[in-house]
Parts: C-alpha cells; structure tokens; sequence
C-alpha cells in the first residue's frame, strides 16, 4: 500500500511508514530518559549543589549512558534505514510483520534493562567492566535490543534488495542510502562483537561460565563500544548530505571520492577497541601504535573528506544559485531560517572543532596519558555523539515531522532557536569537560573532595570555574532539548495536519542549477575554514604534547 | 586531501619517534598474575620494607631502581610510597579485585589496573612534591574513598616537610638478619604491619577514639563490659582474652558495640602475638 507524496513525489509505504513512527517515537522516549538523568548528573557534580547520593549517582550515570547512548541513537538510526531503504527509493518494505517483531525486541530489551537499573541492580556503568556484576536480566535486555537491532538491519539490505530488483533508482544508489548502507554494515559487525561479548558475560552472570577475563572483556566489549559510535557516524555523515540536497539542493563536488570515504570507514573502524586501550597493560605498544593509526587514520581521512565535502556541497550550490560574492557570502545568505540547515552546519563544526580534534589527540599512545579516564573523554564523545549525532537527528526531524507525521511543526519560532541553544549548551559543557579532565579530574566520580577517603586532594582551583560552566552548559542544553521534545511530540499528537506544499515551513530546494562558466576551485570558503580547523588542530595537538612532556618519565 | 593524508600519516609516525626520543610511554611490559598471588607479593613487600604508617595505610621507601609493588582494592591503594626525585622504580601494579584506574596527581598521568595482570611500569618523577594516586574507573560504592599517596622527596630533611615524623627502620630486614627471637619492640612494630595490612584500623583507632569499635589506646590491662551468652560481665584485657576476641570475636561482645560485630580475621598466632604487642604500646 502507497500513498504518494504531494511535496515531494515519493511513493511512500504506509507499512514502512507506521514503522519508522513507530522507531522514531521510542527514540525521543530515550532521549527524554537519557536528559533527565543528565541534569542530575550535572546537578550532583557540582560540588556546591551535590544533588544525588553516591548510589544514585552511579545508578543515574549507567541509566544514561544506556538511554543516550544506545536506545536514543539506534532507534532512530533504524527509523533511518528503513526512511533511506523505502522511501528515498520509492520501494516497499520487504517484511513488514519482521519490522514489528525488531520493535517489540528492542521495546523489551529497553523496558528490562531499564527497570533493572533503576531497581538498582545494575550499578555497573555502561561498560559493565568484568568482574563487576550486573543482574542477568540486564545484560538479557541489552542481547533483546541488539537482536532487534540486528534483526532491523537485515530488514534493510532486504529493502535494497527489493529496490534493486525493482530498478526502483538509476543507475547508482543515492548517496544517503550508500551512507546509510556503510552504517548497517559497521551496524553488523559491531552487533556481533556485541554477542561476542554480551552472551558470554549473561551466562557469567547466572553462573554458567566461571571466569570472563577482564582485559578480554575490554577489548572485545569496545568492539561494540566504539566501532558503534562509527555507525552513527556514516547515519550522520549521510543526512549531513541528505539536508544539503533538501535544504539548497547541494549535491556532493566528487561523488566518486565521498562514497569511497564511506568504504573507508567499513574497512578501517574494526580495530577501533585498540584506542580504549592504550594505557592498559595486556597489549603491546606496537600493537597499539599499528592498529590506532595506521587504521585508525584512515577512518580519520574518511571523516574529514566527509567534513569538507558537506560544506563544500553547500557552497558549490550557494554559488550556483547566485550567492557568489567574496569569500563567503554563500555563508551568510544560507538558509539559516530553516533549522534543519543550521542544526547540520552546528554539527559540523562541534564534531570536527570539538569532537574530531579532541578524539585525535587523546587517541594517540602517549597523550592517552593525561586524558585516560578523565572527564575530557566523556567531553569529547559529547563533541562526537552529542553534537555531531544528536543535534543531527534532531535537525532531520524538523524534515521528518512534516514529510512522515503530516503534520505542520508547532511552535516553528522556538524551532529555529532550538539548534543553536542546544549547540551552545553543549559545546561549553563539552569544552569545560575537556579543561576538567586536562586538570585531572576524574569521569564517573561522584565527590571529587574525597570524603570518607584516608587522605584528600584538591584540584587546580581553576576547576571552579569550568565546574560552573559545565553546569550552565548543561542547563543550557536540558532545556534546548526539553524545547526539541516539546516541539516534535506537540507536532506529532496535536499538531496541523499538512494538506500539501503549501504547509510546508522548511523548504526543499530544486536541484542547483548548473554552473554557467568553471573557473578556479569550486569552493574556496570551505577550504579557508578547512585550513583554520587544521590550524586549530595543530594548536591543540602541540599543545597536549607539551602537557604530555612535562608529567614524570614513564616507560 | 593530500594535507590530510600527509597529517594522518605524520601523526602515525609521530608516535613510532616518540617511543624512541621522548620520555613517556606507557610500557608493553605485562606479568600474568592471580589476584591472590599479587596481593601475597604485596603484602609480604610490605612486611619487608614498611617503615611506618599514614591514616591506616603502610608506608614504603624503596630504593631506587628497585621493584615497587603497589595495590589497588576497594577501596585503597596500599601502600604510601616515598620515592626520590630523579630515581627510577619499576612499578608493579595490579588489583585485588575488580579493575581500577590509576591516576596520579596534580601531575595528571593516568593508566588502566586489572585484576590478574600485572603491569609494569618504570616512574622517574621528575619534580618533589606530593602526589594523590586516585582511582578513576568505576569499582562501586565506595570508588570516591580510593585515593593514595606518594610523596617525592629530594633529601632526608624534606620528610618533615610532608609530616612524617618518626620513620622506622623496615622491621623486616632486620628480623631477617638474625635467629634469635624478636625482641618486644620488633615484635610491635610487626604488630602494627598487620594492623595496617590487615585493614584492622577501618575499626579499631589508636588514638581513643571508639565509633564502631573499641580504640586500642590504652586498652591492654583495662576491665572491660562484656556480654557473655547475654549476661553482662567484666574481664580484664590480657593476651588470653585479645587472642580469643580474634579468633572468635563473637564469644564476648564489648558493651556498646553489639551492632557492629567483628569479622573472624584469620590471623596466624604469630601474627596475633605481634599485635598483642602493639597494642600493648599504646
């Protein structure tokens, strides 16, 4: 059964339809879970306020790693594959009643774990390092959710499948179903280390298996741990050129050289448990140099191809529309109205400047020293995961909820703040994380004065400060996204009904028109900025270095 | 591009020159051990080379270039070490229990501990002062509580400066030299290595103070309440009665302390003689 799209002429599938609702509203479930908990995690750091007790502290801390990290994330990314799989390619889904059997999987693998939790029984933090022991039925939920998960991706490639089959696209697949392929690959290998680990660790937990070894545990628990944030990476990385098509009708410069970035990442993410290693015994130095650089640089390329090729398909299409002047008018006269446009632009920039130059630096062997569980490792995967993917899916959504929920978007005004609150908020917590974590401060620590300890240690007293700005931060970024769930979930149950393109509030923008004469570089603005973030990039790394230089000698 | 190509493979080379020009890199050197056998490695370590106390935990000064046993726990590290500017001591470290994260501080160096490995890791502080070894990974309730010390000196006369006074020579060495017993003193101070080892002093203070147990200041030759099968009681505190207070410390409970009853210890009589004679000393 199809309806056909009266804004964008896509033949859509209403089974396909019900599903993706279905993912996309126990995403926005999560993440309302995963927020609360976070503003009483922050509440509770800081010291003045202190608002939690230790127990629920570290309750609160693996309750939102869960929600945040996993169900937030790969609810939404599966609402993704199916929108990419069906209707950008005009095809049905393969089977439908499949699709409602990974729901019910992932719904109760959510529901379990998290009344286990919050029972208290699972006080293990989301990395549940062996031999610290959770309930099984912990652990039993997170394989349900996985299950379905996986189960979800297979129900993908059987859409592409029937697409091809269908000849439902040209010659070559979009571009955003390519990058959403790339994450479904990385989605199965990471959900098999996943087994590897989690099945295991279950049948410990009921006393069936005697010893899991805790180094093991490590490396193969980061298999899923880490290679899964590359999932969302590429889903990421996938809408970023997906709302440049929509939003100024922006098409990759070297459509050749983007896809094969996606392949870079399937090939070079494997190994990325190697990075959560490096200062643990067990592992070699060679095996830790080899397999963070040498593979781990490559899926570094990859992200900064993806990171320029974005941009520069924004201003490639900027000029062609006539926004040619200088440097960067094709900047100032972008869409800025439109919030999925600016929810995309703020990704870029706190994943690269944020997340990508952090995520580097504290990567490499030797710096991993000064930044090894310290707060600046949550700091940086708030530049990653937080910025770059949150604020992305929530960019997207201001597309999804006209063009999937029919409705029109509520309180379209606050719309249009809500990025840059959220981008705001964000990147000074992220930041202030950072300079806590290079003071010393350490992450998943309930009292950093040490009560009760035998002796005590205070920190720079520069630490007051970035406790305070992460706390404001914070704040920030409750309420912007408190804003985002109010907006979507008023748009969705009690929001306008959207009749047609006349309803629409965002646009979606033709195709760019060619350009008239080629002369010079197609985007020059982008890599000027290109070359201030190396600049920064250079900055930061010489900078940790130095840091680095100055602790004791150690080897 | 091709700038980002040239980074990515800089940065890869970078590392492989620092492992060969620059002074901190985390080692590849690691023992397969067992929780129990690191931790009777720690503990007769300490027996060795303790020299004194700090807040309940034992205090070593090794020499250079020796081997250094240090232990994580919930929720302890054991022991306090003092070591020198500019020397080099090839650290032991690993956990009694579950994984623990060592981070020394201000300095800010940080490193993973499992249970089972042992990992080995050459220090030369490069600066005097006094460093906090926290734990930043995750080992439960307590994980706030787990902090250490290690103070870095570069002479005799800087001790003072960190408040410790009164060093003793390690009792071990010398109990090692000759055949004879042990004299009252050296039998002490043995006693106040198990004190400290065996995590007495969680309970028991020395300096008069009773929250959850009897202080042993001032405890030997005193009449004490005791409840006997539920009839109150007086004994006087003499080896008889310490001996069996550790090995069955629920025979006679001292009035007052009914709800916070003693673990058995499983002390060897040796080692009850020892602290018999350090309590004696307070």
């Amino acid at each position: 059964m199809f309806r056909t799209c009266d804004i964008t002429g896509f033949k859509v599938d209403l089974q396909s339809e019900k599903l993706i609702r279905a993912n996309a509203v126990f995403a926005v479930i999560s993440l309302l879970f995963a927020v609360v908990a976070a503003i009483l995690l922050v509440f509770t750091r800081y010291q003045p306020v202190h608002l939690l007790g230790a127990e629920w502290y570290y309750r609160l801390v693996t309750f939102h790693g869960l929600n945040a990290l996993i169900f937030w994330i790969i609810f939404f990314e599966i609402a993704g594959l199916y929108f990419g799989s069906t209707v950008i390619l005009n095809t049905k889904f393969c089977a439908p009643k499949w699709g409602w059997v990974a729901f019910a999987l992932m719904v109760a693998g959510l529901v379990i774990s998290n009344i286990i939790i919050l029972m208290g029984k699972a006080d293990v933090m989301l990395t549940s390092y062996t031999p610290l022991k959770a309930h099984p039925l912990y652990y039993l939920g997170i394989i349900l959710f996985a299950v379905g998960a996986l189960l979800a991706v297979i129900l993908f490639f059987g859409n592409l499948m029937i697409a091809r089959r269908d000849k439902a696209y040209g010659e070559t697949m979009p571009l955003v179903t390519y990058g959403l392929m790339t994450a479904a690959i990385i989605a199965v290998i990471t959900l098999a280390s996943g087994a590897l680990i989690y099945i295991p660790t279950f049948l410990w937990s009921l006393g069936l298996v005697e010893n899991i070894d805790p180094a093991m545990y490590k490396l193969i628990w980061w298999g899923l741990g880490h290679s899964s944030q590359q999932i969302n990476v590429a889903a990421m990385v996938s809408i970023w050129y997906m709302v440049s098509f929509l939003a100024v009708g922006g098409t990759s410069i070297n459509e050749r050289v983007s896809r094969s970035a996606f392949v870079l990442y399937i090939l070079f993410i494997c190994l990325a448990s190697a990075h959560h290693l490096l200062t643990d015994p067990g592992v070699s130095s060679a095996w830790k140099v080899w397999n963070t650089s040498y593979a781990m640089y490559l899926a570094v390329l990859a992200s900064m191809i993806h990171a320029f090729a974005v941009p520069s398909s924004f201003e490639s299409a900027q000029r062609r529309w006539g926004y040619n002047k200088g440097l960067f008018q094709w900047l100032s006269k972008a869409p800025w109205s439109n919030p999925a446009f600016s929810s995309i632009i703020l990704a870029v920039i706190g994943f690269g400047f944020i997340g990508g130059t952090t995520g580097v630096i504290f990567g490499m062997e030797q710096t991993n020293i000064i930044v090894h569980n310290t707060i600046a490792i949550p700091g940086h995967f708030k530049g990653t995961v937080v910025i770059g993917t949150t604020l992305t899916f929530m960019g997207i959504t201001y597309y999804l909820i006209p063009l999937i929920f029919r409705r029109k978007i509520a309180g379209f005004k606050w719309a249009q703040w809500q990025p840059w609150l959220f981008f705001i908020g964000i990147a000074l917590l992220s930041i202030s994380m950072i300079v806590l974590g290079q003071l010393g401060v350490p992450r998943r620590h309930w009292d950093s004065s040490f009560s009760g300890g035998p002796f005590t240690h205070n920190f720079n007293p520069a630490v007051d400060f970035f406790w305070a700005l992460m706390m404001l931060g914070g704040t920030i970024a409750f309420l912007a996204t408190i804003i985002w769930i109010l907006i979507v979930v008023i748009s969705v149950f009690f929001g306008q009904k959207v009749n047609g393109p006349q309803d629409m509030q965002l646009k979606i923008s033709p195709l760019a028109p060619q350009a008239k004469e080629h002369k010079g570089f197609e985007a020059p603005g982008t890599l000027a900025l290109t070359m201030v973030f190396l600049l920064v990039f250079i900055a930061l790394f010489f900078l940790n270095w130095k840091w680095l230089a100055a602790t004791w000698n150690v080897n | 591009m091709v700038i980002a190509l040239v980074l990515c493979i800089t940065l890869f080379i970078w590392m492989i020159m620092w492992h060969v020009y620059g002074k901190q890199n985390p080692s590849s050197t690691t023992y397969r051990t067992s929780t129990t056998e690191f931790s009777k490695l720690t503990e007769a370590y300490i027996m060795q080379n303790m020299v004194g106390s700090d807040n309940g935990i034992p205090i070593v000064r090794p020499e250079p270039n020796t081997n250094v046993f240090l232990m994580a726990e919930m929720w302890r590290w054991s022991p306090v070490l003092i070591l020198e500017k500019d020397q080099s001591y090839k650290f032991h470290i690993s956990s009694k229990d579950i994984v623990h994260g060592l981070s020394i501080q201000p300095v800010n160096m940080n490193f993973q501990v499992y249970p089972g490995y042992d990992y080995l890791l050459e220090f030369k502080p490069t600066e005097t002062g006094e460093y906090k070894v926290i734990c930043n990974e995750f080992c439960g309730i307590g994980h706030h509580t787990m902090i250490g010390k290690i103070v870095v000196i570069e002479k005799d006369e800087d001790l003072k400066l960190y408040g410790f006074k009164d060093l003793k020579k390690p009792a071990g060495k010398a109990a090692a030299k000759k055949n004879e017993p042990l004299t009252e003193a050296e039998m002490a101070l043995m006693g106040e290595q198990v004190y400290t080892l065996k995590g007495c002093g969680a309970c028991h203070k020395t300096d008069g103070t009773s929250l959850i147990a009897p202080s042993w200041k001032g405890l030997y030759g005193k009449d004490e309440h005791v409840i006997v099968d539920g009839k109150k009681t007086t004994v006087k505190v003499d080896d008889e009665y310490i001996k069996e207070s550790i090995q069955n410390p629920t025979s006679k409970i001292t009035v007052g302390y009914e709800n916070t009853p003693m673990p058995v210890m499983g002390l060897s009589d040796e080692e009850i003689a020892q602290v018999i004679a350090y309590i004696k000393t307070l």
